[in-house]
């Protein structure tokens, strides 16, 4: 074992002492508070460096140009100009940028697993399709660690990508944040310090679903949003009994997973994602979180959000979209590429989101597109903000603000040297730091990442 | 007074049509050379394009557009899309791509096409200027039906060419209809050997056609009349008149596909093509170029194991043709016929292509492929062009202005008319 390693192990258990008297002092978590799956994830041993010179967007609206970002202990040090080198490694980042890691708030990696196939579409990981109450479900039990999607995400710049399960079911389940880092279970890749997530769905899927023969569940709109609010009421119950009887005021009610993860989003302990295109699905949302009393965390897809941009920034609710993605359904034929920039300048916190393994490797060029269209109705957003929507707004969402998605000291380095701008298509991601350890470097990529699943496939690789 | 507003509207829309354009200022990619040709001025007359001259004079009465030094080009040619057939993909009954006929599955796409729709509109804006429109799969594997030219013009008429190519699918899409691949290509095989007979057997003297029999269309007898799709413009891929065009991905079917057009001495392209570097210098020797979109590096099934976004790259260093089509995915490649295949365009660069041949591969090679000339702005060219203010291939370039066979289109889209409507909203 190197000097470095025990160095980095010495550092882990610092790491994880801190922690531990924060979570004695509490009493006993709630059963919405706790995790079954826990995490596994090991920061390797970092890649101290300073790099020299760059243009660096920070991830909260600043700009320096001809900047340099310390990076040492997995952490990132200091950001400034003329850093004096402390002995570090030294990257001439002259001409070139310098970001936080791409955050992506909307994945389906590891359960839309390409290449797919036939076993695939008859009964697919993305969503629990046999009942419109999936709320007792984990997603991260069906990840497949082994989908070369991570690895493309990586090496596109993504360090924090959100699993979430799909749109389906109205109360989809629970949701897991992870870095694509090669390892064998999804619990290795999972991070930790975010709050947990939670999926539900609005409009058309559910309801198509619920209308097809033998299918269980609404066939309306209006039946989806009343399905809604009676598992609140259900939950509230729940949730008021599991609470009086650790105060030793009654008897514990049997435990039901489902209500349980219900009454975590009352709580606020889980965080709701919520598939919703129209206006009016949106504000039907926001007006159930208002009588029960949790915020939704953002409004996914949202693909109307730009007509009532006022709801969502007086319910603290963020809108995950799309550059592009528009007229595939009938929900979405008002989307606008510019809904980004318009909700910007609304001061609606937003942020691009994929919802596939492709867009999820270029939401920076996504965040072009929406500036570019932006433009054509004269709002111009600047990259010191743009960047916003690919970093800090997402981290926030997460609840990770404090940790990745900004570059300021004491932040995880989760950090991307870009070849150039990036939000130019040419510009490729040189290096990718996942807490300050090189998990991708552009000028070795044969010691890239390699999921188990593309080795020795004769067509695979050259 | 209904007729007054309507006469305003011609004396307005007349000039138009006959006006002279004098794009000024011009960075202008006139697909010539591999440079463009700077400060240019390019003279747009009778719909045609009359010079590109460096600092060239405006003359008295044209109508000038400045185009301030940014690039000017060739309008965009997609290699493979179905704008015009698509309205709300989810929803079938607004979708024309595909032929449901048991009896006569013969589908030429050229009679669904609508310039009216959303997503032809916003491709305009989107630089877009011509379009092959190609059928999805029919009952009838590994038939899709024949393949169309859209110009993208105003208004609903947007044919170009009808009937520019048999559109054909091997793997993915024909499994389901007809099992193995082997069967499809022999099926494929079967169809091409009946015609190569037909078209050697004497002429049947039928109206005095000539050639124009061998290509099939319409012959007479009633709607249909018990033919098989592409079964009578496959005669025409037989006659060397129109190409055939194979969608498919796995290295193996891209060997068959150039063994085919070895072995039948046609005009075979490849579309999908993601394992086509594989076999690129096979490809070449048979000269069969490859539509494909440069954004893949997933495969999506297992006939796409070896998806890399060099593709183009690597085939165009070997001397293949390459051209943008089916960019961006399912909902892209519609969707977005004009940002996708932009982005894929800039894509094939950040990879390995050289910047002028992406270019190509957006303009000249679609057409070329496709059995048709243009895409270039040299004299005497059709004036499809389009004036950017950046770099085309980046998506967060905009299209300033749209010129479409001499006549400046719309490009507000429907999207910007929703974006200007709500952008005060808080």
């Amino acid at each position: 074992m190197t000097i470095k390693r025990i160095a980095m192990l010495a550092m882990v258990a610092t790491a994880m002492l801190s922690a531990g008297p924060v979570g004695a002092q509490r009493s006993a978590p709630m059963p919405w508070q706790q995790d079954p799956f826990p995490s596994r994830y090991k920061a390797p041993p970092p890649d101290d460096m300073l790099l020299k010179g760059a243009t660096i967007l920070d991830g909260v609206g600043g700009r320096i140009d001809g900047g340099d970002v310390l990076i040492r202990g997995g952490k990132i040090v200091a950001v400034g100009k003329s850093l004096a080198n402390p002995g570090v490694r030294e990257v001439d980042a002259a001409g070139r940028w310098v970001t936080p890691g791409v955050i992506d708030v909307h994945s389906h990696d590891g359960t839309f697993v390409l290449p797919l196939t036939a076993i695939d579409r008859e009964a697919s990981d993305v969503s629990e399709v046999s009942t419109p109450n999936a709320a007792d479900t984990w997603i991260e039990t069906a990840v497949n660690a082994q989908d070369m999607g991570f690895d493309r995400a990586l090496s596109n710049g993504v360090t924090t990508i959100q699993i979430l399960p799909g749109s389906t079911p109205i109360f989809a389940g629970r949701s897991v944040i992870v870095k694509p880092v090669r390892a064998p279970t999804v619990w290795e890749m999972k991070a930790v310090g975010g709050v947990q997530g939670f999926k539900m769905a609005c409009g058309e899927n559910p309801k198509s679903w619920g209308a097809e023969k033998d299918n269980e569940g609404p066939t309306s709109r209006q039946g989806v949003v009343s399905y809604m609010r009676q598992q609140f009421i259900d939950a509230q119950r729940y949730k008021r009994q599991v609470e009086q009887a650790r105060a030793g005021a009654g008897a514990m009610p049997p435990r039901d997973l489902k209500l349980e993860a219900i009454a975590g989003i009352l709580s606020g302990d889980v965080r709701v994602n919520l598939h919703c295109y129209r206006a009016g699905d949106i504000a039907g949302a926001l007006s159930i979180a208002k009588e029960f009393g949790f915020r939704i965390g953002a409004i996914h897809h949202a693909t109307e959000a730009y007509k009532i941009p006022g709801l969502l920034r007086e319910a603290g609710t963020c809108a995950a979209v799309w550059a592009d993605w528009w007229g595939f359904k009938l929900e979405a034929q008002d989307a606008v590429r510019a809904e980004a920039p318009m909700l910007e300048q609304a001061g609606v916190c937003v942020m691009m989101h994929s919802d596939s393994p492709a867009d999820g490797q270029r939401l920076n060029i996504a965040a072009a597109k929406a500036a570019a269209a932006g433009r054509r109705i004269g709002i111009d957003i600047p990259p010191e903000r743009m960047i916003k929507w690919t970093t800090s707004n997402p981290a926030k969402l997460l609840g990770m603000d404090k940790r990745v998605g900004t570059l300021a000291p004491g932040y995880q380095a989760d950090v991307v040297l870009w070849s150039g701008n990036p939000f130019s298509i040419y510009s490729r991601a040189d290096l990718v730091l996942i807490d300050g350890a090189i998990a991708w470097d552009r000028s070795a990529p044969r010691n890239g990442p390699v999921s188990d699943f593309e080795l020795g496939r004769g067509g695979a690789r050259p | 007074m209904r007729m007054f507003a309507s006469l305003i509207a011609l004396a307005i829309a007349s000039p138009a049509a006959a006006e002279t354009i004098a794009v000024t200022h011009a960075e202008a990619w006139t697909m010539e050379g591999d440079q463009p040709v700077r400060d240019a001025t390019i003279l747009i007359e009778g719909g045609k394009i009359v010079s590109v001259t460096a600092a060239g004079d405006v003359p008295a009465g044209a109508r000038v557009i400045d185009a301030r030094g940014k690039p000017v080009t060739p309008g965009f040619v997609n290699a493979a899309t179905q704008i015009g057939l698509v309205e709300v993909a989810g929803s079938p009954d607004t979708s024309d791509t595909s032929s449901a006929d048991e009896r006569n599955p013969g589908y030429d796409v050229s009679r669904a096409l609508n310039g009216n729709s959303t997503l032809v509109s916003l491709a305009r804006a989107d630089g877009i200027t011509r379009a092959l429109i190609y059928p999805a799969p029919s009952r009838h594997a590994p038939f899709n039906g024949e393949a169309a030219f859209a110009r993208l013009r105003d208004g609903v008429d947007i044919l170009d060419t009808a009937n520019v190519g048999v559109y054909t699918v091997i793997g993915g899409g024909a499994w389901d209809r007809l099992g193995s691949r082997a069967v499809q290509w022999t099926a494929l095989r079967k169809a091409l050997e009946e015609a190569r007979r037909a078209n050697a057997a004497p002429p049947v003297a039928e109206d005095g056609k000539g050639k124009k029999d061998r290509r099939g269309g319409p012959q007479g007898g009633p709607p249909g009349g018990g033919r098989g799709a592409g079964e009578d413009p496959i005669r025409g891929v037989i006659a060397g008149d129109i190409p055939l065009a194979i969608q498919t991905q796995r290295e193996s079917d891209i060997r068959q596909a150039a063994a085919l057009a070895n072995d039948f001495g046609i005009h075979v392209i490849v579309v999908g093509g993601t394992e086509a570097w594989r076999a690129a210098d096979v490809l070449a020797a048979a000269k069969v170029a490859v539509i494909l979109d440069p954004q893949v590096n997933l495969p999506f099934n297992f006939d796409q194991l070896g998806a890399r976004q060099d593709n183009a790259a690597l085939l165009a260093k070997a001397g293949v043709r390459v051209a943008v089509g089916q960019a961006g995915g399912p909902i892209h490649a519609n969707y977005n016929a004009g940002m996708g295949l932009r982005e894929g365009a800039g894509i094939a660069v950040a990879n390995g292509l050289p910047y002028v041949e992406a270019l190509r591969a957006v303009t000249v090679n679609p057409l070329a492929i496709w059995g048709r000339g243009g895409g270039t702005l040299v004299v005497g060219a059709d004036a499809d062009l389009v004036v950017w203010d950046g770099d085309p291939l980046e998506p967060s370039t905009n299209a300033v202005s749209v010129i479409v066979e001499g006549r400046e289109t719309g490009i507000r889209s429907r999207q910007d008319q929703l974006a200007e409507r709500y952008k005060d909203a808080r």
